[in-house]
């Protein structure tokens, strides 16, 4: 297949994984945390998830995809949370590439052809 | 955008050709990747640091010594630069406009050929055309110009601080970006061929060359350089250049970091295969000429922005002429683009904002006893304190007596000159007198209130 993915929890996990594959093209999806039924307090995250799974095949050779759970609603609605601060995040669903100013927030990542032209573009 | 909104089937080729130093960039054009949004970036930088020195007269006190780090700057400006490349490919995308990464040029009625970096071609067919190619950079034509000198192309994503740099041209690119280099700390020299500021209202255009000269830019005056060589190669190397006065003989020579060239920009219509539809270019210059709806003597092709014959040169003027074209075409508007009274900012060291006539073209178009002229000299609030000059910022309007003195130019000369003169271009195209102008009681204490 030539890629992998990294199910990783919380922002320390979250770096620490992104920089253990630092050479390679990394795509991060960020999503709020799942209950004991699997579904996220984030109901835009639930409609967005199957969409970018099924554009996963698109990403180059070699990729990383991290599936990041951020925590729950509260932590994220908090102004100051480390996603927000550090990775400048300003919403949930997010899925970027990264180390480069290529994202696609909220309702942009409901549409497989902007999820296609991430995984796939220069 | 605007005619995907209106259910058109659209494609968009944009190609950048790299530089001779090699050198591209995204989506967005000029001034997006390598103009505008740089500049005025890399003009604030510089602001910065003066707002440093200021400072300490305001009470900020701070024992480090400050520097400028030439990388940290330019990679934040390119980062933003990509957010913004990015953003227009997810835009096109989700208004259904398909792009290509590829070179454009006609090959017949109503056929282009699209050649992608690979170097593989595709022809795509179309109703209408519409050409909006821009310019580059023109270069000097003397041994070592490709070779070694740099252009407004390579400077924004330089990837080494730039050093001692002659920048050659004295166009508003080539002051702004002496400007702003030198607000960096680096040693600036400008050659100049003739005058500054060629088009622009010259009175202005001496004050801004003024001041910059009073403030460590050094000009040379009445040189063209004839000869580039490389004394040392590096990042950045060593090199040797060598002018000759435009007045006699006399050769001088100087050593630099970096050689910048900004002496003007060549419409990009040579290689797009004009001839092969029948679309007139002017040959000396290559600028396509339109009529007033922005259509090309070929009636299914248009072209807006810089390549137009005897139209400004400015980002917005280009978009607002695309879109009242495309609302002509497809929504049965009627509203052509209004050239005249197009506000401009010059962000230079001392910002210089314009709105309609040059003293100049005022005089020659109304004759100098129909003008009368209001100026002023002012001394920013700010620039108290810290003690900087305060006979350097200047307003000034023209009036066309005739016509109930009505405000027919408009001139600022100091900080954040184009958030002033934005204003003041609104009500120029209403037709503002100077007794109205007069009878509008100022907000103090700003600078606009003069």
């Amino acid at each position: 297949m030539g890629w992998e993915e990294k199910q990783v929890r919380g922002f320390p996990e979250f770096v620490q994984t992104a920089q253990r594959y630092h050479g390679r093209p990394i795509f991060a999806l960020f999503c709020g945390d799942k209950d004991a039924e699997g579904r996220s307090w984030c109901p835009d995250c639930v409609t967005a998830e199957p969409v970018v799974r099924k554009e996963l095949h698109n990403m180059p050779e070699e990729s990383v995809f991290i599936y990041c759970l951020v925590g729950d609603r509260a932590y994220w609605k908090d102004p100051n949370n480390e996603f927000r601060k550090n990775l400048k995040l300003t919403g949930v669903p997010t899925l970027l590439k990264y180390g480069t100013p290529q994202k696609l927030v909220e309702e942009e990542c409901f549409k497989a052809e902007l999820v296609r032209m991430l995984f796939t573009e220069d | 955008q605007e005619a995907a909104k209106y259910g058109k089937k659209v494609m968009v080729l944009d190609f950048v050709t790299p530089t001779p130093l090699g050198n591209s960039w995204g989506l967005g054009g000029t001034c997006v990747n390598v103009g505008c949004i740089p500049k005025k970036l890399m003009h604030q930088a510089a602001l910065l640091g003066q707002a440093l020195q200021d400072s300490r007269k305001f009470g900020w006190e701070f024992t480090e010594e400050v520097k400028h780090n030439w990388m940290t700057m330019t990679e934040s400006v390119q980062n933003y630069i990509g957010s913004l490349n990015w953003g227009y490919r997810v835009a096109l995308r989700e208004k259904k406009v398909t792009y290509e990464n590829a070179y454009g040029e006609f090959v017949g009625p109503h056929t282009v050929k699209a050649t992608n970096k690979r170097g593989v071609e595709k022809l795509y067919t179309a109703e209408r055309f519409l050409i909006a190619t821009g310019e580059r950079p023109r270069y000097l034509g003397i041994p070592g110009d490709k070779e070694y000198c740099i252009s407004s192309d390579d400077l924004f994503s330089l990837p080494y601080c730039p050093g001692k740099t002659l920048v050659v041209g004295a166009s508003y690119v080539a002051l702004e970006c002496a400007g702003f280099l030198a607000g960096l700390g680096l040693d600036v020299t400008v050659t100049v061929r003739s005058i500054l500021l060629r088009g622009f209202d010259q009175d202005m255009a001496s004050k801004i060359g003024e001041y910059m000269e009073e403030h460590g830019i050094n000009f040379i005056r009445e040189f063209v350089p004839i000869k580039v060589e490389q004394i040392e190669e590096g990042t950045p190397g060593r090199l040797k250049v060598t002018a000759k006065s435009t007045k006699g003989n006399q050769i001088i020579e100087g050593e630099y970091n970096t050689v910048l060239l900004a002496i003007g920009r060549d419409a990009c219509t040579r290689n797009i295969g004009l001839d092969k539809v029948g679309v007139m270019i002017n040959e000396k210059t290559g600028k396509i000429p339109v009529n007033d709806e922005e259509q090309t003597n070929v009636p299914y092709i248009y072209a807006v922005g810089d390549i137009l014959q005897d139209k400004l040169e400015l980002t917005p003027v280009a978009i607002q002429a695309g879109r009242l074209l495309v609302r002509r075409l497809y929504a049965g508007a009627a509203i052509k683009c209004d050239y005249v009274n197009v506000p401009t900012t010059v962000f230079t060291p001392l910002e210089y904002g314009a709105c309609g006539y040059s003293e100049e073209a005022a005089v020659e178009k109304f004759g100098e006893e129909n003008i009368e002229v209001y100026h002023s000299y002012f001394w920013p609030l700010e620039w108290t304190v810290p003690s900087r000059d305060n006979n350097k910022c200047y307003a000034k309007i023209i009036c066309n007596i005739q016509d109930n003195e009505r405000v027919i130019g408009f001139h600022v000369l100091g900080p954040n000159a184009g958030e002033v003169t934005q204003g003041f271009a609104a009500a120029i195209k209403c037709g503002m007198t100077k007794e109205q102008l007069s009878s509008t009681i100022g907000i103090h204490p700003v600078c606009a209130e003069v």
